[in-house]
């Protein structure tokens, strides 16, 4: 990111919080004007929803360009195909810094648009360049891999986009499955990662968008050594596909291991949960949390305890015993706060909070919760994306 | 943890832009030294209603010979009962206006109640048939009870499956039905469908003007006009009566959009501008046999959609 797009993600860092604690009636219209102003905004943005329109029609809009300089050029030859692909996709990068940088555009939508699909072309380009070049259709799968971790691993460095951080390891990633020992480099890759990024995720130095891209990253990372170290991911071979790409085969370190990967599913969620409450960070609490579940769930899959119907009814009898017993013994201890955990809502919460609501609610096919009576003080109504140096760009 | 606003938090309070009795916990927060579980909590509560309902089906699937139809609803009655007994004595008292939620579990118990009523009698009518050929008129009874129950506890998570449940009850009544009626079951559906969401863009109407129950309006309205364009939508792809429907979507959308505009109801407007865009494409690539142009067609228009969006932003100053 240049210089002045740092600051102003800075800016907006704050604003955004104060925003933030306006909505939870810890500052009233006057204080948030002061702190805007102490805090300017010097790039043209747009609201989510003309965000979301601007970035689907320019992405129409670029596929027609291309579509329509195709059919100009009235050829289905590979080369002009290849050659549009290329300018088409070096000049949308292009065209995405101009945007980012001279106009001055964030979250407007069209700069999001111009560099996913500049990025989509370039990948699209090499790997057919590659298939051309006569590669092996793993090894061209790999070389596509390749080109999508690099691109988005720069456009996330560039332009700040914590998605394509993410996407970048992901790619990365699955490189390692068309090798041997793809799943050794998925365990290790995260290990020696992990500590660096979570620091780089709280680090001052960086802007709230690099620290998100951080934060993604390791999110990444800590899924992929979970995913690695699953007994069943083990036993069906996940990593280790056959060149027949698509076939699984079984893994490969033989039997005399498996005990070890029956360890780590049970110790991966334990030990996550434990960062999480130790220091306090989310995405720690977040995943061990989730990977308990998948790991409840691969033991429900080896050992079967009960019928499914029991464990569902149970599991979910035995949540809602644990979350109102949480609750209470949160509440329970002085300003309802115990080793810097409330189960009230707070200020910064609120990105956080729709984004977990907005899950929950789209699964169950309904609208969030209303505020609870018990928490008037800090009942927000209502939150945007893109405070705590998360980019609400998607 | 967000360092920005920690560095800013003692600046502002300088500059005397922040209190200094709300600055230190707003501090503690912004260091990470107090983190809030109160969604995730949420999130949970709801991911045990989906686990129950869930496994309340599969038990019903699988231990139907065992159990027997009859244990199985009154069992299913019972946890319904208990459940909804539970929020009858908890809820406070009723009022017209939004009224916040008891506790923090009071909504997915509702939620959970209504989920197992409801399933209760769906098993009635399919295991003992009391409503015979007409049994789609459960689907009625469902919606009825949840929309009561959903204005009485003033849950909007239990109003949208009241709407949802309604919708159904017209889509299965038209697709079962329709060919009686209306010659073409499509016909029946589609219809049904646009008079849906009438009704239900209506009733948001009358909730907000006569100020009952008014923080319903945006579910009732957000998914009467999806039910609208939809139902226009799907006219499009037939093959005789396509440019009608097309018309229809294109009026009907530009209609939404300016009063979507004028009204500043974001969400709405973005709904008119894309139907508004498809119809207009459908349209103009076939009705106008642009199909060698459509690559220019695609080109062209989206960049002023864009220029029209970005104007129109100016005007609704929607917060970024």
């Amino acid at each position: 990111m240049t210089r002045d797009a740092a600051q102003a993600d800075r800016n907006a860092a704050v604003r955004a919080a104060a925003r933030g604690w306006k909505q939870a009636g810890a500052i009233d219209e006057a204080a948030l004007a002061a702190v805007a102003a102490a805090y300017p905004d010097d790039r043209h943005r747009l609201g989510p929803v003309f965000r979301v329109l601007v970035f689907l029609f320019t992405i129409i809009a670029i596929n027609g360009a291309s579509g329509f300089v195709w059919a100009l050029i009235n050829s289905a030859g590979e080369i002009q195909t290849l050659v549009i692909l290329l300018v088409f996709g070096v000049a949308l990068l292009v065209l995405t810094e101009i945007q980012v940088t001279k106009m001055r555009r964030a979250q407007g939508g069209s700069e999001a648009a111009t560099s996913l699909v500049g990025i989509g072309y370039l990948v699209v380009f090499t790997g057919w360049t590659a298939d051309k070049a006569g590669l092996s259709s793993l090894h061209v799968i790999a070389v596509v891999l390749l080109a999508a971790a690099f691109l988005f691993a720069g456009a996330a460095w560039r332009w700040g986009y914590p998605l394509y951080a993410g996407a970048s390891l992901v790619a990365l990633l699955a490189i390692f499955t068309a090798f041997p020992q793809g799943r050794l480099a998925w365990i290790v890759l995260p290990l020696l990662a992990a500590p660096v990024l979570a620091r780089l995720a709280e680090s001052a130095r960086l802007p709230p968008a690099h620290r998100a891209s951080c934060a993604a990253v390791l999110g990444v990372a800590l899924v992929g050594l979970y995913v690695a170290l699953n007994i069943a991911s083990y036993d069906s071979g996940w990593l280790e596909p056959d060149l027949s790409i698509w076939k699984l085969r079984p893994a490969i370190w033989g039997p005399s291991v498996r005990w070890i990967f029956i360890a780590t599913t049970a110790l991966v969620p334990i030990v996550y949960l434990a960062l999480g409450l130790r220091s306090r960070r989310w995405i720690f609490l977040m995943l061990g949390l989730g990977t308990g579940i998948a790991s409840l769930i691969t033991l429900r899959w080896y050992v079967h305890l009960a019928p499914l119907w029991a464990v569902l009814t149970v599991s979910g009898a035995a949540l809602v015993a644990a979350v109102f017993a949480l609750r209470r013994y949160l509440d329970s201890a002085p300003g309802k706060e115990r080793h810097g955990f409330t189960a009230e809502p707070l200020f910064e919460d609120l990105a956080r909070r729709r984004i977990l609501e907005a899950g929950a609610a789209v699964m169950s096919l309904s609208p969030e919760a209303r505020p609870v009576h018990e928490e008037p003080k800090f009942a927000g109504g209502g939150g945007e994306f893109g405070g705590g140096g998360s980019s609400s760009e998607f | 943890m967000n360092p920005d606003v920690a560095n800013a938090i003692p600046k502002l309070v300088e500059a005397g832009a922040l209190p200094p009795e709300g600055a230190p916990r707003l501090l503690r927060v912004a260091r990470g030294e107090l983190v809030s579980v109160h969604g995730e909590l949420r999130a949970l509560l709801y991911l045990r209603v989906l686990l129950v309902t869930g496994g309340v089906g599969l038990l019903v699937k699988e231990n139907l010979d065992r159990i027997g139809p009859l244990a199985i609803a009154v069992a299913l009655g019972l946890a319904a009962a208990a459940a909804l007994v539970w929020v009858a004595r908890t809820a406070p008292a009723f009022s017209w206006r939004e009224v916040p939620s008891p506790n923090l579990g009071f909504d997915y118990i509702l939620l959970l109640g209504v989920l197992l009523a409801a399933a209760d009698l769906a098993y009635v009518e399919v295991k003992f048939t009391p409503l015979g050929e007409s049994w789609t008129w459960h689907l009625l009874i469902v919606a009825a009870f949840t929309a009561l129950a959903a204005f009485r506890f003033d849950s909007r998570i239990v109003f949208s499956l009241a709407l949802s449940t309604f919708a159904a009850w017209r889509g299965v009544s038209a697709a079962r039905f329709g060919t009686d009626l209306w010659l073409r079951t499509e016909d029946a559906v589609r219809w049904n469908a646009i008079g849906c969401g009438a009704l239900f863009v209506v009733l948001g109407f009358l909730l907000k003007r006569a100020d009952r129950k008014a923080h319903f309006e945006p579910l009732a309205v957000t998914l009467g006009w999806l039910l609208i364009l939809g139902g226009l939508g799907s006219g499009m792809w037939e093959s005789a009566s396509w440019a009608g429907w097309a018309i229809a979507l294109l009026l009907v959308s530009a209609g939404l959009a300016a009063g979507a505009y004028r009204a500043r109801r974001f969400p709405l407007f973005a709904f008119g501008v894309v139907a508004g865009y498809v119809a207009l494409s459908r349209l103009a690539l076939e009705g106008l046999r642009l199909e060698t142009l459509g690559c220019f067609w695609f080109f062209l228009t989206p960049l002023l959609v864009i220029a029209g969006l970005i104007l129109a932003q100016r005007r609704m100053k929607e917060p970024a």
